[in-house]
């Protein structure tokens, strides 16, 4: 699940909006980040600034 | 302001293969994404990539390829078709990548010696195009027996391919619209 806290863009400060979740299944890319037994692997989500459009990624803790 | 940011949508080459027809097809789609009105685009010709072939996937990111994907709000793929499928250097390149693609569109051009304009190859992308989060349109060009389509240097020959490809770019720059606007505004929460 989503753990709700937004990001913050670094270009520009912007309040980011999550738009996606993707497991991870592999094993080599993500050694040592939390592993989510349900789903079978590393949880990232993915956010975009709406002001300019960066995006970035993070392991749901 | 994000509205008036242009769109961006490169066209990637996606063949080192010498000798190449794909790269006229390349040259004529960027030339027409070129003429549009608030899109910008570039080439990316992947035989200009720095992708070494001794690793996979993130550790071999070219950053030039990765700064312009982040950048994208759409790709359009010209993928020749070899043996049934896609160029394995293509599928090299886009592994490199996986963040800067998630919720974005991409329509693919296919080319072909033959009649059937890399339709083989573009079907053989679809599922690798949605495992990297991109979102395809169901409007491809074909550039079928691609030597008659161009001439010795590189023109283009066969007019009908303007409209072929303004109504394919019709439908990915509506994509592109649709998708920057749910990345940017639409949570997942909501």
């Amino acid at each position: 699940m989503p753990d709700g806290r937004k990001m913050t863009c670094e270009d520009c400060g912007t309040e980011m909006n999550l738009h996606a979740e993707k497991v991870d299944w592999g094993t080599d890319s993500h050694a040592g980040e939390p592993f989510d037994e349900e789903l079978g692997g590393v949880v990232e989500e993915f956010h975009t600034c709406p002001d300019c459009g960066t995006t970035e990624a993070r392991v749901v803790l | 302001m994000a509205a008036s940011r242009p769109l961006f949508i490169p066209v990637i080459l996606g063949t080192v293969r010498q000798g190449r027809l794909s790269e006229h097809a390349a040259r004529f789609v960027h030339q027409e994404v070129s003429k549009r009105p608030g899109v910008e685009t570039e080439l990316i010709d992947i035989r200009e990539l720095d992708l070494p072939a001794t690793d996979e996937g993130n550790p071999v990111k070219d950053p030039r390829l990765t700064a312009s994907v982040a950048r994208a709000d759409a790709l359009i793929l010209v993928v020749p078709e070899y043996n049934h499928g896609y160029p394995g250097s293509l599928k090299h390149a886009l592994d490199s990548n996986l963040k800067e693609y998630i919720h974005k569109a991409v329509g693919i051009c296919g080319v072909s010696a033959g009649p059937f304009g890399g339709t083989r190859a573009i079907e053989n992308l679809l599922p690798v195009m949605r495992e990297l989060g991109l979102v395809t349109i169901f409007w491809d060009v074909n550039f079928s027996s691609v030597h008659k389509v161009f001439d010795q240097a590189g023109q283009l020959a066969d007019q009908s391919y303007v409209r072929r490809v303004d109504k394919f770019l019709k439908e990915l720059i509506w994509m592109a619209k649709v998708l920057r606007h749910g990345r940017e505004n639409v949570s997942l929460e909501d």
